[in-house]
């Protein structure tokens, strides 16, 4: 790419409805995939499509974001020039401005993309798992001489109203913005990755600042507002594996997609390697009472119990006699002897009590919680 | 009181040949994500000693290419920080540990620091080395060069003062000392020798058979406990791989595994580096495998080492003994023909 291009990744959302998991993270610092955060997606996109100046926006709880990006160097964005830089609100002489939504987010920081001088600005959502090459997308919207990209997907037309619907004619150009319809005319949802040209999105970021009924929102007000003036928006099919973890639920069949090849989601690839910052912990061992079955286990762990069909992060325990099935289990959790989860998700540095039983929930996946625990202690069932 | 630390990456040890054919002996893989130089390595980091030489000797491209600028030892430093110092001989490199020969070459890295002492290392020894607990040790006991010694036996790292290192180094040749080891081996007038006696876990790779021995002591979890402390980590250079997957029909039992594998087979009493694949119904048995090799469907393997990027199609029989492990070279392809 000759022309510059600069990635503002939102990384600000709160995801409560991942409950205790997003207390004190926000939702692109959650972990996922045994190793990984959600965060490392778009990061690692950024770093693989050749694009090396990164704002990270913050605002929920960023200071695990905040150090866990540090200076890029996992991602290879600890850079003279560009880099990642991160960008959390900040007081003005005429007081502190929260991000009120997406645009206001960026407009906010305009000082910032005006000094980095790009020619295209990609926005990106830190929430969504997926691996896609920005690079081909900005040169789709230069082909197509577009204003504004709008990176869509096929969704299944019965989960069509949960998303914002684009319409477009044959040609991809956007006609029309479904924010969740009833009756939707399409199946293609928009990603929350957008393609501006710098100087159109500067004006509309302006404009859209100085409207007080505004909700600031790229979905909701500025995208609608350029397609009335009608600016040339198109949009870009992408296509492969791609999904927003904003349940407890889904952020469950996230990680269990990692063990079912047909999902689509590879991380076994050395040309598109997700990127991540290693702690420095020793091979894993699977004991001579260990087995492990259609799972994936990170180092540091040692398993000496039954996991099966389950993702296990680093540092974690699985004593003799405990089983691990259809579960997620996040870092330096032990798992005591004689333990059984079941559709469990473990979050991090949790002791699992011997003889602890959680199995086949009623409905959904539970999140184990240190209060559950607790309970169970406290109505002495062991 | 403050510690430089020289680490010997250059010498020559014949029993390990058939691993160091494109490498040093520093650089030979362990443990399933480690280099041998990364213990050594580690031990001195933990000790707070940020002033570091290494010495080498070609072939080093491996060694480079593993070191960088020491970011994973967090010896990427403005001040001080890592200094990689070849030998500019042909045949650099001696068979014993500290060549002075070496030191000479680089003896502006002594003259210049501004530490009191030097640590003398190899890069062969595995161990958790406290060399703060060391120098205490030496400066308590007066001596002028003390020798670090677990079970009777050498471990090969010695602590000098840097002004009779520099001594050393200028005087070797009238003194007919090759190395801070003969000199020690020799104990040379006037000096004096004391020893540190060091109670941890520990292992000498000086041959294949120790490399076997030692590589699969550490399915022994007493051994894992003494040398994988949480309060002194052995770093290494990262490499980004996903963790590893078993996928169903697999067996894994009593071994230790890298992160970045894929396992269809049958492994057990083994240890599997980063990046490997084993398919289906093969079946491993006390095997060392090392990173990007393949073992293919049906293979029958025991008592094997297979070096990085190894690949065995299928159905391939090779059955070792734990005093003659069979030894398979980096790169080598082998099928069910090779071995009939």
């Amino acid at each position: 790419m000759n022309e510059k291009v600069v990635a503002m990744l939102l990384a600000g959302g709160q995801g409560s409805r991942l409950k205790s998991l997003t207390y004190d993270i926000a939702k692109p610092a959650i972990p996922y995939g045994g190793k990984y955060r959600i965060i490392d997606f778009p990061l690692s996109n950024c770093t693989n499509s050749g694009i090396s100046t990164v704002g990270v926006l913050t605002q929920y709880q960023p200071h695990a974001l905040h150090r866990y990006i540090g200076l890029g160097t996992p991602w290879d964005l600890d850079r003279h020039k560009g880099g990642v830089t991160m960008l959390p609100p900040y007081a003005e002489i005429d007081g502190i401005k929260w991000y009120a939504g997406t645009a206001s987010a960026i407009y906010q920081n305009i000082n910032f993309l005006t000094s980095c001088e790009p020619d295209y600005v990609v926005i990106l959502s830190g929430d969504h798992i997926y691996k896609m090459d920005y690079e081909k997308l900005v040169e789709y919207h230069k082909e197509k001489q577009a204003d504004v990209t709008v990176s869509v997907l096929e969704v299944p037309w019965e989960e069509a109203s949960r998303f914002g619907i684009v319409n477009t004619d044959e040609d991809m150009n956007i006609v029309e913005f479904d924010e969740k319809p009833e009756k939707p005319k399409s199946n293609l949802a928009s990603m929350g990755v957008y393609v501006f040209d710098w100087e159109k999105l500067e004006r509309y970021l302006e404009e859209d600042n100085s409207i007080e009924e505004s909700t600031h929102d790229f979905g909701k007000d500025i995208l609608p507002k350029m397609l009335a003036d009608q600016q040339k928006m198109v949009a870009y099919p992408f296509k492969g594996y791609w999904k927003d973890v904003g349940t407890v639920d889904s952020l469950w069949e996230a990680n269990m997609d990692l063990l079912d090849p047909s999902a689509g989601l590879v991380l076994h690839d050395p040309a598109w390697r997700i990127y991540s910052s290693n702690p420095q912990l020793p091979p894993q061992v699977i004991t001579e009472t260990g087995r492990v079955q259609g799972s994936m286990v990170n180092e540091g762990c040692v398993i000496s119990g039954t996991v099966s069909h389950s993702v296990i992060f680093q540092n974690v325990l699985v004593e003799q006699g405990a089983v691990v099935e259809d579960s997620v289990v996040m870092s330096g959790t032990k798992i005591g002897r004689g333990a059984h989860l079941n559709r469990v998700i473990v979050p991090p540095d949790i002791t699992v009590p011997e003889n602890y039983r959680l199995l086949d929930p009623v409905e959904g996946i539970t999140l184990l919680t240190q209060d559950l625990i607790d309970s169970w202690k406290e109505s002495g069932q062991q | 009181m403050t510690l430089m630390a020289a680490v010997d990456a250059s010498v020559k040890v014949a029993g390990l040949q058939d691993l160091t054919i494109h490498r040093s002996v520093s650089s030979i893989p362990f443990a399933g994500r480690y280099r041998l130089i990364d213990f050594a390595l580690s031990n001195i980091v933990n000790a707070d000693i940020n002033s570091v030489g290494i010495f080498a000797s070609p072939p080093f491209a491996s060694l480079i290419d593993h070191i960088g600028v020491g970011k994973s030892w967090d010896l990427d430093r403005r001040k001080e920080g890592l200094f990689f110092l070849p030998t500019t001989h042909q045949n650099g490199g001696i068979a014993t540990v500290g060549s002075f020969h070496d030191f000479e070459e680089h003896i502006q890295f002594f003259e210049k620091s501004r530490q009191t002492h030097v640590v003398v290392t190899s890069s062969f020894v595995v161990g958790q080395l406290d060399y703060k607990e060391m120098l205490a040790h030496h400066l308590a006991s007066g001596k002028d060069i003390t020798e670090a010694v677990g079970a009777g036996g050498s471990l090969k790292s010695y602590i000098l003062s840097r002004r009779l290192m520099l001594e050393l180094i200028r005087s070797h040749r009238e003194k007919r000392i090759l190395s801070v080891e003969d000199l020690v081996n020799l104990k040379k007038a006037p000096y004096s020798y004391g020893v540190y006696e060091y109670k941890g876990y520990f292992a000498i790779i000086d041959s294949i058979q120790q490399y076997f021995k030692e590589s699969l002591g550490l399915l022994d979890e007493n051994n894992r406990r003494l040398l994988f402390l949480p309060q002194a980590p052995i770093y290494t250079k990262v490499k980004d791989e996903p963790p590893t997957r078993y996928l169903d029909g697999s067996n894994v039992s009593n071994s230790m595994m890298a992160n970045g594998s894929t396992i269809l087979g049958n492994v057990k009493n083994s240890i599997i580096s980063r990046a490997v694949t084993i398919g289906i119904n093969a079946n491993l048995d006390s095997c060392i495998i090392m990173q990007k090799c393949t073992i293919e469907e049906n293979c029958e393997l025991a008592y094997v080492i297979a070096d990085k990027d190894v690949y065995i199609e299928k159905g391939v029989k090779l059955i070792g003994t734990a005093d003659r492990p069979f030894v398979l070279r980096k790169g080598e392809r082998v099928t069910k023909e090779d071995f009939q």
